[in-house]
C-alpha cells in the first residue's frame, strides 16, 4: 500500500549514516575484502619492480621518493599490469585518473578488469547481506549476514546480468554517442577552449544523469526484491520503476546529496592525499582511512535508500524478508495443512 | 533451513524534529557543504598571481623607412608577391616575380617547384599515405577540409612555361603526387646566371594540416606558394612532401603584399613596412612585409587576434622586437609575460652560446588551442623565418612547461633552421635534434627546476601537476623515454624522408638530442659550446651537410671523432652496459647492446675508497679483477657520471651489495595496491 507520508531525505541520508555507523563491522570488513583483492595484483606488481631493479644502485631513490626516470625504463619493459605501474598512481592524480577513465569511458589493463569483474561479483554477493543488515537496522550476526547474501544471489545475479547489459549498452553507445559525435559536431569549428569545456561538461552531464538514472533504478530493485523478498527481478525492476516515477524529484535529491557527500570526501582527499616521499606506513594508512570513508559512504548512500524506501512505503514491521519457518515449500505446507486438517487453498 | 535469530524490530520513521531545528539542520548541512566545496575550492589549475585582464591591442605603428642591409645570404632564391584572401572561400589568390640565380656550377634545363599544399588534395598523395604508417592517420578527412594550389601562370619573359611543366614524384614514383612540379626550359640557365619568373596561383586553405591552415577566421598559412626547390651541384634537390620531414629552400628577400579583411591583424615573415586600403577595394587592407636573407615566408592573420609587443634587450646582443599576436581567451597578463621570458630565453641563451640573432623582430603567435582532433590539426609548435606558432591552454599551471617548452623551441629554431639552414628532408635531426638539445640546455638553465609531470583529464581539460615526477634535462629535455622505444629503428645517415614514420620523430629530436648532451659530457661545455658556435657562425645563411658538421666537431676538440659519430649516427645500434656479476673481487661487466662506446667502471670498496677504470667498450664483455684493495666491493657502477645518455636500461649500469629493491618494491606496490582498491570501488560502484 502506498504511504501518504514524505519521507524527509536529510532525515533518511541521517539514518542511513545511522545505521552505518551502527554496523562498523560492516564497513572494516568491507575494506579487508577489497584489499584482499588488490593485494595479490600488488604481490605481482611488486614482483615484477623488484625483479626490474635486482642489485641496482638506481633502487636507492625509488626506495624513499618517486624516480621518474626509472619509472619510465620500468614502463619501457613492462607487460602486463606492470604497464600500469606509473606516476598516476600517486596522490590525487590517481583518483582523477579512475574518474576520468570513466567520463572518457577509457579501456582498462585487462588484469584489471578481470580484477573489477571479480570485485563486482563479491560485492554482488555481499550485496543480499548487506541490505537486508541495514533494512533491519540491528546486529544479525555472520551467520545471518551470510545467510541471506546466499538467499539472495540467485536473484541479484539475475539483476546484474539486466544491469551489466545496460551498463554495457550505455558505454558502447551513449557514451560515444554523446563524447564523440555529438561532441565532435559542436566543437568542430570551435575556437575557444573554454567553449568547448562548456560543452564537455554539459555532455558529461547528459552522460550521467541517463547512467545515475540506471544506477537509481538498479539500486531501488535490489532494495525492494530484498526488503519486500521478490523473488521476480522484472517485478522488481518494475517495482522500482512505479518508486521512482512517483517520487523523482526527493528520489534524485537523495541521490545527489549522497554525491554532494562524496565531493565533500574528494576535496579532503585533495588536501591529505599522501605525497611519493611520504613514509610507507603512514601513506597506506591514510589511504586506507580514505578508502574506509568511501566505502562508509557507499554504505550509507545503500542505507539512505532503504530508508527513504521504507519511510515512503513503511508496511508495518516490514524490515525485510520475514525469517525462514520451517517448512516453507508448497508441498510442506500442504502436508501440513492435512496434518492439521485444514482445506487445502483455493487455487 | 537456517533459522534467522531474534525478532525483527518493526521499522520506525526517523525521529520529527520541530520546523525550526529541521531547517536549521538543513540550512547548516548546506553551508557546510557549499564551504567546503567553495572555500576550500583549490585553485586546481595555477598558483601564483593571475590576471585576467585583457592585453590592449597594439596602438598603429608608424612605419620608419628602412635601410636596406649588407647581404648575409647568397640570396639565390627572391619573391616579390602580392596575394589576397577570401575568407568566403579560403582562397588566396596570387601573383608575382620570383627572381633567381643558378648558384651552382653547372647549368639547369628545368626548374623545380614544391607545391606542398597538393598533399592535400586528395587521400592518394604520398604524405596522406605516410601518414597512415604514423601515429594519425590524415586519411579520409572531409573534402571541406581538403587544400591544394594551382598554378594559374608561370612565365620567363615572354614564354609561358606551363605547358612544359610536368608532375613527378622523384621519391617513390607515385603518379598521385603532385607536390613537385617539374618545368622544362627551352633554354639552360648558365651557372651564375639570373632569371625572372612570372607566377601566379590560386591555393585553397585546408581545414589545418601539417600546422598550416584554417579555423573559423583564423588563419595561419605556410608553404603557401609555389616555392623553388634547390638546384645543388648535383643536382634539384627538390623532394616530394613527406608525412616524416618539413622543407627546403634557398635564402633570398621576400616583398609579399596581402591583402586582407579590414581590421583583421596581422603577423608574418619580417617586417610590415605598408599598410594602406587596397586599391577598389575598400573592405581590404594590403599590408606589405619585407624581409631579407631568409629562406621562407608564412603568415597569420585573424580578428580576433589580442597585440602586444615588448623589446629584447640583453647586453652584448642586439635589441629585437618581439611581437605577440594571442587568442582572446589567452589574453592575459600571464600569458603575456610566459611567451615573452620564453622567447627571451631562447634569445639571450642561443645568442650567447651560438650568435647573436640578426633580424629586427620576432613575431610569437599563440595557435587557436586544438583541444579536440576534430577541430583539425594544430598549427601551433611549428617555425618560420623570424615568425613562429607556440601554444598555450586556457589555463596554465605555474610548474607546467607550457607555453615555455614550445615558445623557447621555436624561438630556436630561428638559429637551428631559420640562418643554419639544413636540409630538413634529408638532415633533420641537424635542426630538429640540435634545437631540442639546446631548448633543453635553456630550460634547465633558466626556468625553475621544479618542473612537474603534467596529465590532463577529463577530455584534456583538467591539468594535474605530479610535482614528484619533476622535470630532467636528461630524461625530459632530452627526451630519453621516447627514444628509448624506438632506438633501433632507423641509422640517423638514412636521408629522413626515408624513415619509418612511427619513429621518424624519436630519431630526429630525441637521439641527436641525446647524443649532443652525450658529447658534452664528453668533451665538457666550454668545447662543445665553441663547436657549435663555430659551427653556426661559419654556416649561417648557408645549407652545411652532417659532414661539415663533423668535421667543425674534429677541428675545434681537437680530437678524431670519428668513432663517435660512426656509433651514434651512422649505425642504428643501440646502446647498453651492465654490471653483469660480482664475485668476491671478480667484476664482470657487459655489452648488451651492439653499440659500442667506453665507458668509466667504478667500483667501490666497504673501507670507503674507490677506484675508476677505463673500458674501450668494444668486447661483449670484460672482467675486473682488482686484489689492491682487500675490503670488500659494496657497489660497482658503469659510466658512473651518466655520459652515455643512449645507454637505454640505466637500472642495469650498477650493482650494490646492500639492494634497496626490495624497500622500493615495497613502497610502491602498497601505494599500487591503494590505488588499485580504489579503482576496485570506483568501478564497483556500478556493480
Amino acid at each position: 500500500m502506498a504511504s501518504s507520508v514524505k519521507a524527509p531525505i536529510l532525515g533518511c541520508l541521517a539514518e542511513g549514516w545511522r545505521r552505518v555507523i551502527a554496523a562498523p563491522a560492516l564497513s572494516a570488513s568491507l575494506l579487508v575484502v577489497t584489499l584482499l583483492v588488490a593485494l595479490p595484483m600488488g604481490r605481482v606488481v611488486g614482483g615484477m619492480i623488484e625483479q626490474q631493479l635486482g642489485s641496482s644502485l638506481v633502487a636507492e631513490k625509488p626506495a624513499w621518493n618517486w624516480d621518474a626516470a626509472w619509472a619510465a625504463e620500468f614502463a619501457a619493459e613492462a607487460q602486463g599490469l606492470g604497464k600500469t605501474f606509473t606516476h598516476e598512481i600517486i596522490g590525487f592524480g590517481g583518483t582523477l585518473k579512475i574518474l576520468s577513465g570513466i567520463a572518457d569511458n577509457q579501456p582498462l589493463n585487462p588484469t584489471l578488469a578481470g580484477a573489477v569483474a571479480a570485485y563486482a561479483m563479491l560485492w554482488l554477493f555481499l550485496t543480499g547481506g548487506i541490505v537486508d543488515r541495514l533494512a533491519r537496522g540491528r546486529a544479525v550476526r555472520a551467520p545471518g549476514f551470510f545467510a541471506a547474501c546466499g538467499g539472495y544471489f540467485g536473484r541479484l545475479l539475475r539483476l546484474f546480468v539486466i544491469s551489466s547489459v545496460t551498463y554495457w549498452a550505455i558505454f558502447k553507445w551513449w557514451h560515444p554517442f554523446l563524447l564523440s559525435r555529438v561532441y565532435d559536431h559542436y566543437t568542430r569549428d570551435l575556437m575557444s577552449e573554454r567553449d568547448g569545456l562548456v560543452i564537455r561538461a554539459l555532455l558529461y552531464l547528459a552522460f550521467g544523469l541517463v547512467l545515475f538514472i540506471a544506477n537509481l533504478i538498479f539500486d531501488y530493485a535490489k532494495v525492494r526484491m530484498i526488503v519486500e523478498d521478490r523473488r521476480s527481478v522484472v517485478s522488481a525492476l518494475g517495482a522500482s520503476m512505479r518508486f521512482l516515477r512517483r517520487r523523482p524529484l526527493r528520489a534524485f535529491g537523495l541521490y545527489l546529496l549522497n554525491g554532494i557527500a562524496f565531493l565533500m570526501v574528494l576535496r579532503l582527499w585533495l588536501e591529505l592525499a599522501p605525497q611519493a616521499w611520504d613514509s610507507i606506513g603512514w601513506a597506506f594508512l591514510v589511504t586506507q582511512i580514505y578508502l574506509l570513508v568511501r566505502l562508509w559512504l557507499r554504505l550509507a548512500f545503500v542505507a539512505s535508500e532503504i530508508v527513504f524506501f521504507q519511510g515512503e512505503l513503511a508496511h508495518a514491521g516490514y524490515t525485510a524478508r520475514p525469517p525462514y519457518v520451517w517448512p516453507n515449500s508448497a508441498a510442506a505446507e500442504a502436508i501440513e495443512n492435512l496434518g492439521h486438517g485444514r482445506p487445502p487453498a483455493e487455487s | 533451513m537456517p533459522t534467522c535469530q531474534g525478532a525483527d524490530v518493526p521499522f520506525s520513521r526517523p525521529p520529527i524534529t520541530r520546523r525550526a531545528l529541521t531547517l536549521t539542520l538543513r540550512l547548516g548541512t548546506l553551508a557546510l557543504g557549499l564551504g567546503t566545496l567553495a572555500l576550500g575550492t583549490p585553485d586546481l589549475w595555477h598558483a601564483g598571481t593571475l590576471s585576467a585582464a585583457p592585453v590592449p591591442p597594439r596602438a598603429p605603428v608608424a612605419f620608419a623607412p628602412r635601410q636596406i642591409p649588407s647581404p648575409l645570404s647568397q640570396r639565390l632564391a627572391n619573391y616579390s608577391l602580392r596575394a589576397a584572401l577570401d575568407d568566403a572561400t579560403h582562397t588566396i589568390t596570387g601573383d608575382g616575380t620570383i627572381t633567381w640565380t643558378n648558384g651552382t656550377k653547372h647549368p639547369t634545363s628545368e626548374l623545380r617547384f614544391h607545391l606542398y599544399w597538393n598533399a592535400w588534395r586528395d587521400d592518394r598523395s604520398t604524405w596522406i599515405q605516410e601518414t597512415r604508417l604514423g601515429r594519425t592517420s590524415m586519411a579520409g578527412r572531409p573534402a571541406a577540409d581538403r587544400g591544394s594550389i594551382d598554378v594559374t601562370a608561370l612565365t620567363l619573359g615572354a614564354a609561358d612555361l606551363l605547358p612544359a611543366a610536368t608532375f613527378i614524384a622523384p621519391d617513390d614514383g607515385n603518379p598521385d603526387d603532385k607536390t613537385v612540379l617539374r618545368v622544362a626550359l627551352a633554354r639552360p640557365v648558365a651557372p651564375g646566371e639570373t632569371i625572372e619568373l612570372g607566377i601566379a596561383w590560386t591555393s585553397h586553405v585546408p581545414r589545418p594540416y601539417a600546422r598550416t591552415g584554417v579555423q573559423g577566421q583564423y588563419y595561419f598559412i605556410a608553404q603557401w606558394f609555389p616555392k623553388l626547390g634547390v638546384l645543388e651541384d648535383a643536382g634539384w634537390n627538390c623532394h616530394q612532401f613527406h608525412a616524416a620531414t618539413e622543407f627546403f629552400s634557398d635564402f633570398g628577400n621576400y616583398d609579399v603584399t596581402l591583402a586582407l579583411p579590414q581590421n583583421w591583424n596581422v603577423g608574418a615573415t619580417g617586417a610590415e613596412i605598408k599598410a594602406d586600403p587596397a586599391a577598389g577595394d575598400a573592405a581590404r587592407t594590403n599590408h606589405r612585409f619585407v624581409q631579407t636573407d631568409v629562406h621562407d615566408f608564412a603568415w597569420t592573420t585573424s580578428p580576433d587576434f589580442m597585440v602586444t609587443s615588448r623589446d629584447f634587450i640583453e647586453p652584448g646582443l642586439p635589441k629585437v622586437t618581439m611581437r605577440l599576436l594571442l587568442q582572446p581567451e589567452h589574453g592575459t597578463t600571464e600569458q603575456v609575460t610566459r611567451h615573452f621570458n620564453a622567447t627571451a630565453i631562447a634569445l639571450r641563451n642561443y645568442g650567447n652560446w651560438f650568435g647573436p640573432y640578426p633580424y629586427d623582430q620576432i613575431t610569437i603567435v599563440d595557435p587557436v588551442t586544438v583541444f579536440n582532433p576534430a577541430q583539425g590539426a594544430n598549427t601551433g609548435g611549428m617555425e618560420y623565418p623570424t615568425l613562429f606558432t607556440a601554444g598555450s591552454r586556457w589555463k596554465l599551471l605555474a610548474h607546467e612547461l607550457r607555453p615555455e617548452s614550445v615558445t623557447i623551441h621555436e624561438a630556436g629554431h630561428q638559429f637551428w633552421y631559420g640562418m643554419v639552414a639544413t636540409n630538413e628532408f634529408e638532415h633533420a635531426w641537424m635542426d630538429e635534434g640540435f634545437n631540442t638539445y639546446s631548448t633543453a640546455r635553456a630550460i634547465a638553465t633558466d626556468i625553475d627546476p621544479q618542473i612537474a609531470t603534467v596529465e590532463r583529464y577529463f577530455g584534456g581539460f583538467l591539468p594535474w601537476a605530479y610535482e614528484d615526477a619533476v622535470w630532467t634535462r636528461e630524461v625530459d629535455g632530452d627526451r630519453l623515454n621516447a627514444y628509448r622505444l624506438v632506438a633501433s629503428f632507423d641509422a640517423q645517415s638514412t636521408p629522413t624522408w626515408q624513415y619509418w614514420p612511427g619513429s621518424a620523430g624519436a630519431i630526429t629530436y630525441n637521439k641527436t638530442a641525446l647524443w649532443l648532451n652525450t658529447l658534452e659530457k664528453m668533451l665538457g661545455w666550454e668545447t662543445t659550446q665553441k663547436i657549435l658556435a663555430t659551427y653556426f657562425q661559419r654556416w649561417s645563411f648557408k645549407h652545411p651537410t652532417p659532414d661539415d658538421f663533423f668535421a667543425i666537431a674534429n677541428e675545434v676538440s681537437g680530437k678524431d671523432l670519428t668513432w663517435f659519430f660512426d656509433a651514434v649516427y651512422r649505425s642504428s645500434a643501440t646502446f647498453d652496459y651492465a654490471v653483469g656479476q660480482v664475485t668476491g673481487h671478480t667484476v664482470a661487466i657487459q655489452r648488451l647492446g651492439d653499440g659500442i662506446f667506453p665507458v668509466d667502471i667504478k667500483v667501490t670498496f666497504a673501507d670507503g675508497q674507490s677506484t675508476v677504470t677505463h673500458w674501450d667498450g668494444a668486447d661483449r664483455w670484460h672482467i675486473l679483477n682488482d686484489a689492491s684493495n682487500t675490503s670488500k666491493i659494496v657497489a660497482v657502477e658503469v659510466d658512473p657520471d651518466r655520459v652515455l645518455l643512449l645507454d637505454l636500461n640505466r637500472t642495469n649500469n650498477s650493482w650494490t651489495a646492500e639492494p634497496q629493491a626490495g624497500l622500493a618494491a615495497k613502497r610502491w606496490s602498497l601505494r599500487w595496491i591503494t590505488w588499485a582498491e580504489e579503482l576496485l570501488m570506483t568501478y564497483g560502484f556500478f556493480s
